[in-house]
């Protein structure tokens, strides 16, 4: 055991410290909240100077920390920075939208807002963790706080149904991870994963072949995060969780935790798992290739918007993953660029679907007919974002899906390229099927509505990230790539 | 030989109590056998110098957690009707299945021959050595653990404490909180 | 004492089994409580098979985990009951063929 030491103390502690601040603030905002002193537009306020403030820190602790602290365990790098960023991001937009959605609460407004800044909290050690106890516990941070989120319209059945299919999915998914996580430590003795990758190497080395296992431990920790991005085939629970959680926690859901996943995925198989590529890199391309097929197949029969945008979102996912295929800090690029570009559409799709539903009380995609008419606005928003997801110039989708097509084709992945662009057509035509009804309606419909003020903010800042990130790509592309080479070991 | 009687014993009770878990219709009882399969676990979890984990497995896990889901099964008051095995067909091949496939490739994992044990210290799994690792190398998962159980006592008490029927802003009866 | 009272792979076969109980018992359960339980099993599995290691390995590293899995245990117990209660004064039932568990 090493002797106690004040500096090194001080100097881990000052690299968590936007977790810790984050954390102050959550735990000031719930415990307002939960002996009534506040009301809940105060502690939406709050959460977003909060999340305002930790990015201010995080900025402050990368410029002038080194990185590593609690011996390794915990990394403040450039790919950290980048996915707390988005995150962040993420989190604002969040709890932006849901300012509305929090007004119509029976109870518990103010703990709402704490409750996100919970799961952030978990979400942002998620992207710093480089080893996997802490990668585990994080994780569970910020999911035991979204079981509560998605079922927070308690008195709704869809709601509590919600949570307690994602309670049940999560559990699943963590006992999955674990059990990867244990066979793991077995083979190396080490849950580090720059030391499972030295042991992974050493073991290859000395026989020649791969410990017996080890695809097991790596199949299990894939299928384990493949819940959590809800990857087909392990999906099932996104599309009925999407419907039935409020709609900003949705939004939530679907682009800052599979954000944090994302990471946490980046770090454990291109460091950790590097060594025994051969193992999961087919394995990886092969669950791509179904969540593009069965995101977008089954997309296209949907009625309810919110489904449709969870298996889109299913979909998604895969595209990210091709660019995984590649495993050099080109393809660890493409991913977090697709990453960005998929958090603003997608969260600005689901705003609009907040928007839309706030007015009329539907989430029907037949009832978006005539929206061009009824709110221009909020229709030329929608068919963005929309056509940002299916990829089309000059949104950021459009890039998103060039970079990691390119990254998968260096490796020689022609097929699943293929496949992603014939998965991008039938993509296509689903989200075009919704823009011609908004705009080309069968019948007329009556009845303009205005948009709530903060939702066109939400609405402008993310249309805004869609078209600068599709446009003027370049500085961000090489602050992700700046990041990528930092983590990604050479091959 | 006592200690090879030991372990088959514990592993013959935890598998069958396992069993028992999964097939009984009477929610209660599958509890109780739960903790049968906890209890027999920490035998072996004691055979295996982890005297501390063993305790806590008892304490904590057969304690505390299984307690709650005993508590919650009686304050529920389920019918057995809602017990049955009688889901769809397929989805019970498949998870029979899935349960085979990963035996089989778990049975594979094993390399033969006998595995030495690293020789341990005196005192290795002893409340004293993981104290020390506790709050020596494993202090800043350590710390997260108690943001954790901050955070799910929260999310408990937000979906649990209810809210008398019409009342939007009136503060909550004091005793409310009791059912998380 | 420097030799596993039996061979590892007694070990692993049973938490093979357990966690394969788990499984099984998650996929075809139809009440919400019995697959909450199921996943405890998956845990404790997992739980055996870290103990285990850390002997092999003479590490604590494997047991000081185990604390971690319990805490982390308890903390979605303590959630997924909550939520368990709130649909059950919904719904008066935790059965997951009414709830369409798998409806993709």
């Amino acid at each position: 055991m090493t002797p106690f030491n004040l500096t090194q103390f001080y100097a881990d502690w000052a690299t968590i410290l936007p977790e810790c601040f984050l954390l102050l603030w959550a735990c000031v905002i719930t415990g307002a909240a939960v002996l009534g002193r506040t009301d809940e537009s105060k502690s939406g306020t709050f959460a977003i100077w909060t999340i305002i403030g930790t990015l201010a820190t995080a900025v402050w602790v990368a410029v002038t920390q080194d990185g590593a602290a609690f011996g390794g365990t915990f990394v403040f790098d450039r790919l950290a920075v980048v996915f707390k960023e988005v995150i962040l991001a993420g989190v604002i937009l969040t709890a932006a939208a849901s300012v509305g959605t929090v007004s119509r609460l029976r109870a518990h407004r103010g703990e709402y807002y704490g409750m996100i800044l919970f799961s952030a909290v978990g979400m942002m050690l998620m992207v710093s963790a480089t080893e996997l106890l802490t990668l585990y516990i994080a994780l569970e941070l910020s999911t035991v706080t979204l079981f509560v989120l998605a079922a927070y319209h308690k008195t709704n059945r869809k709601s509590a149904e919600a949570g307690l299919k994602y309670v049940i999915l999560g559990g699943i998914s963590s006992a999955i991870l674990l059990y990867g996580v244990a066979i793991l430590y077995g083979l190396t003795g080490t849950t580090e994963l720059a030391r499972i990758s030295q042991g992974i190497q050493r073991q290859f080395m000395a026989s020649g072949s791969f410990p017996p296992g080890l695809a097991l431990a790596l199949l299990l920790i894939l299928a384990g995060f493949g819940f959590k991005l809800a990857l087909a085939p392990f999906h099932m629970w996104a599309p009925d969780v999407y419907e039935g959680a409020p709609t900003p926690i949705t939004a939530f859901l679907s682009v800052a935790s599979k954000a944090a996943a994302l990471a946490a995925f980046l770090r454990v198989f291109f460091v950790g798992g590097q060594p025994a590529q051969l193992i999961w890199i087919q394995a990886i391309a092969a669950l791509a290739a179904l969540a593009m097929i069965v995101g977008n197949a089954t997309a296209i029969v949907q009625t309810n918007i919110k489904r449709m945008l969870a298996y889109s979102s299913v979909a998604q996912i895969g595209y990210m993953l091709v660019g995984a295929v590649a495993l050099d800090p080109w393809g660890a690029t493409s991913i977090s660029y697709y990453a960005m570009a998929y958090l603003f559409a997608n969260m600005g799709a689901f705003v609009c679907v907040i928007a839309f539903a706030e007015r009329t009380g539907s989430e029907e995609i037949s009832d978006f007919s005539g929206l061009s008419r009824r709110s221009p606005i909020l229709a030329g928003f929608f068919a963005l974002f929309l056509l940002s997801l299916a990829g089309v110039p000059p949104t950021a989708g459009f890039l998103a899906k060039y970079y990691v097509f390119a990254a998968a084709i260096q490796k020689g992945y022609l097929w699943l390229v293929l496949v992603g662009v014939a998965t991008s057509v039938v993509a296509l035509y689903y989200y075009a099927t919704v823009i011609m009804k908004m705009y080309f309606p069968a019948e007329q419909t009556e009845g303009g509505f205005p948009v709530a003020r903060t939702l066109t903010i939400v609405l402008a800042v993310s249309a805004l990230g869609v078209l600068l990130l599709g446009i003027l790509p370049g500085p961000v592309v090489d602050w992700i790539k700046a990041a990528a080479q930092s983590f990604v070991p050479p091959t | 030989m006592a200690d090879q009687f030991i372990f088959w014993v514990a592993a013959i009770v935890a598998i069958i109590a396992a069993i028992r878990v999964v097939i009984l219709k009477n929610a209660v009882l599958s509890v109780l056998h739960l903790i049968v399969t906890l209890i027999a676990l920490a035998v072996l979890f004691l055979q295996l110098s982890a005297e501390f984990i063993a305790a806590l497995q008892i304490i904590v896990y057969a304690g505390a957690i299984m307690v709650l889901f005993l508590f919650i099964v009686m304050l529920l008051n389920l019918r057995k009707d809602e017990f049955g095995r009688d889901q769809l067909p397929w989805l019970r091949l498949l998870g029979t299945l899935a349960g085979a496939a990963f035996l089989a490739e778990l049975i594979s994992l094993i390399g033969g021959g006998r595995v030495m044990a690293a020789t341990v210290p005196d005192g290795f799994g002893s409340v004293r050595s993981i104290g020390i690792a506790l709050f020596g190398e494993y202090m800043f998962p350590f710390e997260l653990t108690s943001l954790l159980l901050v955070a799910a006592v929260l999310a408990a008490v937000v979906v649990a404490r209810r809210k008398s029927s019409n009342e939007v802003d009136a503060a909550p009866p004091a005793g409310s909180e009791g059912e998380a | 004492m420097n030799a596993l009272p039996v061979p590892l792979g007694n070990y692993i076969i049973l938490s093979g089994i357990l966690f394969s109980l788990g499984v099984i018992g998650v996929l075809t359960a139809r009440n919400a409580i019995v697959i909450l339980m199921s996943i405890e099993l998956m845990l404790n599995a997992a739980n055996l098979l870290l103990v285990v290691f850390a002997r092999v390995h003479g590490d604590l590293g494997g047991q000081v985990m185990v604390f971690f899995v319990l805490t982390v245990a308890a903390a979605e117990a303590a959630v997924g009951l909550a939520i368990l209660v709130a649909v059950f004064r919904l719904k008066g039932s935790v059965d997951v063929d009414r709830l369409n568990i798998l409806k993709g």
